[in-house]
């Protein structure tokens, strides 16, 4: 199983596409946090809750995780490379699973990252500017804890995903029209019917919640989480199956 | 060391594999030949544990692909070869599959050079030709250094160098004990090296049997060229020969070249010509292949 999970890394590592995650990370969490302390009124700058704010920028992280996650299943199908992975692996439930877990060590690589440049950005700006920071809150900390496990568990959503929809521009484009649109459409229907209650089960309002940031999230952090891991098993239960069942012709 | 028993596929509406059964015998080349869209491909894939067949059963040294313990120690496959991530170097390519065949990566550069890429190995496989990708193809499956082989059309679309670069590298491997499946719609391609063929056609088998044989059963005919090709047509037929021109005053007659021969003595007839017309290997195929149609 080892075997494979190093193979699976070592695909993601193989390609230039790993560099422009690296690239797209760096920047957009730079110019995120770059954005929000610059905009920020000096007042604002020493409080909790603005600190919280910064480190949320790490929800850039979370969408690239899922997006990973889709690519890394999706990819294999593009290219035809699925043939020699089930050559070399023809129980292609253990292939799943090394993906899974590989999608899990980038994505929490991924949020590390975003952590990083979040701290070489806000703690000299900071300091700079006189602000007090909440470095000694555990607030702080549990909010980083959250978006690193939220990158893992979106990263998972991904690779469930891809293993439904195999192909790759099918699985790109309707995640995240899914998300920004349909989840959001269908959030206006259970409205009208007032059945607001079952919007928090939908996939992305849990795993909006399991990233600890509060605000409109649907659903408080537990119920979140165990709702995200819910969906997360269905897809990943069929999405195997329907893996194990096609024709690699 | 390969066994096929009554494989059945059947895609939607089409039965791409009726109820295919042969055998590849250990230490053997065996050529798998049939017309495009024989079921060649599917075949092999099912063979290979990556197409589910509707009914019959494959074994791979005595058991189904999925139950080797280390598949690519026990044989090694080249199937298309655009399976390739077109942005990989050819040598990652082979350090993930290496990676995840528990195979130390030092043997990554033995495949190299055995295939003759290690030149080209850092550069992005988007940049390879065909014949570099049949290389890189091979370079994989020799990867876990098995004793079986299963190669798809290996020869399609490469110049007539890479074909003869192709036999020559297939020959040594065969002489090293390995047993190789080899498939292709041209006979000619693979008949130098080929010791036993599996001739299928609409899923079904036509025949198995070493490649001497074939072409021993191939009955040839006896070219024979005379100024007085119609007498000596009327008189073949009068004995029930038949007989078919093949230019002006050339016929081809299916009969020995010495009954023809003495036919034309007793009667007077001058030859210009006398000589035994080898079927080609085409022709076999065409044959043996076109009775499956018109049934």
């Amino acid at each position: 199983m080892s075997a494979l999970v190093h193979s699976e890394l070592l695909k993601i590592r193989t390609t230039r596409s790993w560099w422009a995650y690296l690239v797209a990370l760096v920047l957009l969490t730079g110019a995120g946090v770059a954005g929000e302390i610059g905009s920020a009124g000096s007042a604002d700058r020493s409080t909790l809750g603005f600190q919280e704010g910064l480190v949320e920028t790490v929800g850039v992280a979370v969408i690239l995780a899922v997006i990973l996650g889709i690519t890394i299943v999706t990819t294999e199908f593009r290219h035809g490379t699925v043939t020699p992975t089930f050559l070399a692996a023809p129980h292609r439930e253990r292939v799943m699973a090394a993906k899974s877990a590989a999608s899990v060590v980038v994505a929490t690589g991924f949020a590390l990252l975003s952590l990083a440049v979040v701290a070489a950005v806000a703690l000299p700006w900071l300091a700079i500017v006189d602000a007090q920071t909440h470095l000694g809150d555990g607030e702080l900390w549990t909010r980083a804890a959250q978006q690193i496990l939220a990158a893992a568990l979106w990263a998972l959503m991904g690779v469930a995903v891809g293993a439904v929809v195999h192909s790759q521009v099918a699985a790109l484009v309707g995640t995240l029209v899914w998300i920004f649109l349909g989840e959001t459409l269908l959030l206006g229907l259970l409205g009208l019917l007032d059945a607001e209650g079952v919007a928090a089960y939908l996939p992305f309002r849990a795993l909006d919640a399991a990233d600890g940031t509060g605000g409109d999230d649907l659903q408080s952090y537990g119920p979140g989480v165990a709702v995200a891991i819910g969906w997360i098993a269905l897809l990943g239960a069929l999405g195997t199956g329907r893996t194990r069942r096609r024709d690699i012709s | 060391m390969i066994e096929v028993e009554s494989l059945t596929k059947r895609y939607g509406r089409v039965l791409a594999v009726d109820d295919l059964s042969f055998r590849v015998e250990p230490g053997t080349i065996t050529g798998f030949l049939g017309p495009n869209g024989a079921g060649k491909s599917t075949t092999l894939r099912s063979v290979l544990g990556l197409v589910h067949p509707d009914a019959g059963r494959t074994t791979v040294l005595g058991v189904p692909y999925r139950e080797l313990d280390r598949p690519l120690h026990s044989v090694g496959a080249v199937l298309e070869a655009s399976e390739v991530h077109p942005g990989r170097s050819g040598r990652n390519h082979l350090r993930v599959l290496a990676a995840a065949a528990g195979i130390p990566r030092s043997r990554v550069a033995e495949v190299l050079s055995l295939v003759e890429l290690t030149k080209a190995s850092k550069r992005r496989v988007k940049g390879y030709s065909l014949g570099m990708r049949q290389r890189l193809g091979l370079a994989c499956a020799l990867l876990g250094d098995p004793d079986v082989l299963v190669l798809d059309e290996p020869a399609n679309g490469l110049d007539p160098a890479g074909i003869r670069w192709l036999r020559d590298f297939l020959r040594s491997l065969a002489a090293e004990g390995r047993s190789i499946l080899l498939s292709s719609h041209v006979l000619s391609e693979v008949a130098q090296t080929v010791d036993r063929v599996v001739i299928i056609h609409h899923g079904k088998l036509v025949q198995q049997a070493p490649i001497a044989e074939v072409l021993a059963g191939a009955h040839g005919a006896t070219r024979v060229r005379s100024p007085d090709a119609r007498r000596l047509t009327d008189l073949l037929s009068a004995q029930g020969i038949a007989v078919t021109e093949l230019a002006e005053r050339t016929l081809a007659v299916e009969a020995a070249p010495e009954a023809v021969g003495e036919l034309a003595a007793a009667n007077g007839i001058v030859l210009h010509e006398l000589g035994v017309e080898r079927a080609t290997l085409e022709e076999v195929f065409f044959e043996l292949t076109r009775g499956e149609t018109t049934e």
